[in-house]
């Protein structure tokens, strides 16, 4: 028995045909809702809004620079999946006003106290907004907080233009500064890749503070980063084309199990290198490169990895947490990516975000962002 | 060099997480978020060395200390707590005792390596993978490190907790410097602190303000029949109460005993109407019954106050005209409070000078004992009442009725009354050394509060008797029925004592004070004396009359002889005789006498 009811998808940009699907969606009886659009839509706010609010049934989702459905790339519309079951959805909100520690903790606590400790929930998504700045704090306080391990798996919601604005799907209404935990009634599995390469290193950070490198062996991290670049390809570091160039060559920050993660470089001011993740002082860093191919490699190997299971039935639902930087690198061949793990998959039930960053746990069991990563998970 | 370089990079990582910090829960809880992220652990754990207190310390060498769980990542596992958790229990006692770092692999397959922190605790790393040697003993110069943190931390910590119970203690005394310690009001060294300086701001600001002195209405008995425990949670209710009027113009402090002051500032144009409402709402507050261990008791006030610096601007002279003029309401039974006037003072001066006048009386040996005789219905004398006479240098004879009362307001009674039962007694040892007729019985002497309430009252009496060889049953005393039942346990103990030793109490005033008759039946008194306000016109007035016969069937039930005070006519007399009072004192019988005189009226 399918666990998905309806899912219905447009490329129409307009509410009035998305009002039209959530009328489908809830005529089919399912109990939940996830709605996933592109920020491509640009729908206006207000009766977004009002849509949102008389949603009868729990509703949740984002909007998203792309989405996904099977193997087709949706850049502009929206697809909602009709749940059958409902699926429990628990809001931080407002999180711009949490910045310490202690602020986080007793907010993370009182809604742990308020869903008794998230009691026999073990599976999550996480939709949250991708441009917060303390989302790293977020899940390590929640990771600290929780008394028992869950598996994860989420991106974030936004658009690549890097201006805040609502972009989360709640009962409420639209949010910004929020993340969204949405309780899976069943058993989540994951697969992560990234398929990126080290191409030169490693470096130390000799200074950093947050999202922002100040220094590479103790040298400006930008001097670094671009003589690397310069001297290994045939790119040249103009006054405006730093993201054109470092979209292709990520830092990577190797664990001790020889594990990279991923950071993306966004801008570079004062010699400065500014990324999507923080970054410890002290930390080893790598220059990564990739091509097409390894990079559509790895996610073959997740998705043969996930669906490869014998548990993984046809009923089984599947989601895609794909970064957007890959179809901005991968460019018309990312295409070969969603087809390559829809081959694997075993039901109809794909789709998927891009997403502006992404989440999932470590083999420790710990939650990390990700970026650049491709993160497939199935329930 | 790559393993080299991550060694070095992941040794500098940890090392510039330590001491970030002062407060050591919050340094080890930094460093341990890195040591998560970075060793990529599963979970990580402090055990730190605590005293018996429970609090952290350093590890003396050769001292076996107890190590307590401090803080993990994640906070529990599967809802218990990790000090819950036996596997990771016992291997943080195994390394404990070991004292050298430690591994174990678990049975699902995650590996649990332990950490000394040198002389301070334990740090354990949970992973799911094995961690090498050399990242292992990269950790030793942290970990001495860390533990150098720790000792900064913990000698920090109970700098703090010693600031902080200082501060404590500097609060307290403060506090107690100021408020009173059963009320929690502002005591009187503050109420008079205050009041300077609101005395000082009326000046500069041309404002008016107010000094209340408040007295509790017959607390005393209360105090004194019920307890002080009682007596104390009356004096916290009011408290209580009195603190609901303060604001940032009213300040409220207990000045002594049930004596309370309010200080009323920056009054306006119609500050008389100001006071005039604060002092209805005090009694407002008052009328509300104070319920104590289910007893009910209904209290009222005597109020004074005076304006500043209008009437002065002194903070010792403000107090005292407030309580002169509280005097002056208590006098009047006033609950509207009374405004102070000079004239009060002069009163209250020419009372001193009155007292003082009294003492050199008494030095001079102006005071003389009367004796008025008492008789029964056949006329013979009975006994006599010692009644005390005082012969002023300037005024004359003075009235009893205006001395006794300033006499009873200062503790010169005391004194007093013990000339009297001295005086007395030496009476009593002439008057034994005649021919006394054989219906004579006793000479009584009247006893004020004070006198009773010294705690060597029965054995002054004694002394007296002792001293002048008379024998005991030829005193008597009288004690006023108010008097006793203020305190009317130890009156009945009192009386009960004297009567063992001969010595007969007589019940003055009898009529005037309400008591219950319960008590009435408990005194082991002798005498029942029927006030003179029940036997003047007792041939006119038939309620006087009623009251006398009530009077006297109730000292026949309770077996003691009823006398009429104050018998001044034949149809005064005849008419007590119909009633069944056969013995009487009074002018138409005899006017006190001097002894000298009484003697001859004996003979």
């Amino acid at each position: 028995m399918n666990n998905i009811l309806v899912t219905w998808k447009t490329h129409s940009n307009t509410l009035r045909d998305l009002q039209h699907g959530i009328n489908i969606a809830q005529n089919s009886g399912a109990k939940s809702l996830l709605l996933l659009t592109c920020s491509q839509n640009f729908y206006p706010e207000q009766p977004l809004n009002f849509i949102l609010k008389n949603c009868p049934i729990p509703i949740f989702g984002g909007i998203y620079p792309m989405i996904t459905h099977q193997e087709t790339l949706i850049e502009q519309g929206a697809l909602i999946i009709g749940f059958k079951e409902n699926y429990d959805v628990s809001v931080f909100a407002d999180l711009q006003n949490f910045k310490n520690e202690d602020t986080l903790e007793a907010l993370i606590n009182n809604t742990l106290e308020a869903k008794q400790n998230f009691s026999g929930q073990d599976n999550f998504l996480m939709f949250y907004d991708a441009l917060i700045n303390n989302v790293e704090d977020f899940i390590d306080c929640l990771f600290e907080c929780l008394d028992h391990g869950i598996t994860i798996a989420g991106g974030g919601a936004g658009n690549i233009d890097f201006i805040q604005r609502p972009c989360l799907f709640t009962n409420s209404g639209l949010l910004a500064n929020a993340v969204l935990l949405v309780s899976l009634p069943r058993k989540l599995t994951t697969s992560v890749a990234h398929g990126w390469t080290k191409i030169e290193g490693p470096f130390l950070v000799s200074e950093a503070q947050g999202k922002t490198v100040q220094s590479l062996n103790y040298r400006p991290a930008f001097e670094v980063y671009s003589e690397i670049i310069e001297s290994t390809s045939d790119h040249k570091f103009q006054a405006d084309n730093f993201f054109d160039i470092a979209k292709n060559f990520p830092l990577g920050i190797e664990d001790i199990n020889n594990n990279l993660i991923v950071r993306d470089l966004i801008l570079t001011t004062n010699n400065h290198l500014q990324l999507i993740g923080s970054i410890p002082v002290n930390s080893m860093v790598y220059i990564l490169g990739g091509d097409t191919n390894k990079l559509i490699s790895s996610s073959e190997k997740a998705a043969i990895n996930l669906f490869s299971t014998p548990t993984k039935s046809t009923t089984q639902i599947s989601m895609v947490f794909d970064c957007i930087s890959r179809v901005v690198f991968m460019e018309d061949e990312f295409d070969k990516e969603l087809q390559i793990i829809n081959k694997y998959c075993p039901s109809s039930s794909l789709f998927g975000v891009l997403s502006i960053g992404e989440i999932a746990n470590s083999e420790s069991s710990a939650i990390r962002l990700l970026n650049k990563s491709t993160v497939i998970c199935s329930w | 060099m790559t393993k080299a370089l991550f060694i070095i990079s992941l040794q500098h990582e940890l090392a510039m997480a330590i001491g970030n910090k002062l407060d050591l829960k919050a340094m080890l809880k930094v460093f341990l978020k890195v040591c998560f992220n970075r060793l990529d652990l599963t979970s990580a754990h402090i055990y730190v060395h605590c005293n018996h207190s429970g609090v952290p310390c350093k590890l003396l060498p050769l001292e076996n200390m107890t190590h307590q769980h401090l803080l993990s990542i994640p906070k529990n596992k599967r809802g218990q707590p990790w000090p819950q958790n036996t596997i990771l229990t016992r291997f943080a006692q195994q390394l404990n005792d070991s004292k050298t770092n430690k591994s174990f692999q678990c049975d699902n397959g995650q590996y649990l390596f332990g950490f000394i922190i040198p002389d301070h605790g334990l740090l354990i790393f949970e992973t799911h993978y094995a961690i090498e040697n050399e990242v292992q003993k990269s950790l030793q110069p942290i970990l001495k490190k860390l533990a150098t943190s720790c000792y900064t931390s913990i000698v920090h910590d109970s700098l703090i907790k010693e600031m902080h119970s200082r501060q404590l203690i500097e609060d307290k005394v403060a506090y107690q410097a100021q408020h009173d310690g059963l009320t929690g009001l502002f005591n009187r060294q503050h109420i008079n602190y205050l009041l300077g300086n609101e005395i000082e701001d009326a000046h500069q600001n041309k404002k008016i303000g107010s000094v209340l002195f408040i007295d509790l209405n017959r607390f005393k008995p209360i105090n004194d029949s019920m307890g002080h425990a009682v007596g104390d949670k009356i004096l916290l209710t009011l408290s209580n109460r009195l603190h609901s009027l303060s604001s940032e113009n009213i300040d409220i402090g207990r000045f002594g005993g049930d004596e309370f002051i309010i200080l009323l500032k920056n009054l306006e144009i119609d500050y008389q109407e100001t006071v005039k409402q604060l002092i209805e709402k005090i009694n407002l507050l008052l009328a509300i019954p104070f319920v104590i261990d289910v007893h009910s008791y209904k209290l009222t006030c005597s109020i004074g106050y005076v304006y500043y610096p209008l009437q002065s601007s002194t903070v010792n002279n403000l107090i005292k005209f407030a309580d002169i003029a509280m005097y002056e309401a208590k006098r009047a039974k006033s609950q509207l409070g009374i405004k102070y006037q000079p004239a009060m003072s002069d009163k209250i001066k020419r009372r001193l000078d009155y007292v003082t006048d009294m003492k050199q009386g008494l030095e001079q040996d102006d005071f003389k004992l009367y004796y008025q005789a008492q008789f029964n219905h056949y006329g013979d004398i009975i006994g006599a009442e010692a009644l005390l006479r005082w012969q002023h240098p300037v005024h004359g004879m003075e009235s009893p009725a205006v001395y006794i009362p300033i006499a009873e307001e200062s503790d010169l009674i005391i004194a007093i009354g013990q000339w009297v039962l001295e005086q007395a007694c030496r009476d009593i040892k002439k008057l034994e050394k005649l021919s006394l007729p054989e219906s004579f019985n006793k000479i009584s002497i009247n006893i004020s509060a004070k006198q009773l309430m010294q705690h060597d009252f029965q054995d002054k009496i004694l002394n007296a008797i002792k001293q002048n060889g008379i024998a005991a049953e030829r005193l008597g005393l009288e004690l006023t029925e108010n008097l006793l039942v203020e305190n009317i346990e130890d009156s009945i103990k009192l009386i009960a004592s004297l009567k063992e030793k001969s010595i007969d109490c007589a019940i003055d005033d009898f009529g005037t004070g309400y008591s219950s008759l319960t008590y009435l039946k408990r005194i082991p008194a002798s005498v029942l004396k029927i006030d003179r306000s029940f036997v003047a016109n007792i041939a006119q007035s038939n309620d006087s009359a009623a009251i006398a016969s009530m009077i006297i069937s109730l000292g026949k039930t309770l077996n003691m002889n009823v006398l009429a005070e104050g018998v001044e006519t034949e149809d005064e007399l005849n008419c007590l005789k119909e009633l069944g009072c056969y013995h009487y004192q009074g002018f138409l019988l005899s006017h006190p006498l001097p002894f000298d005189d009484f003697l001859q009226l004996l003979n």
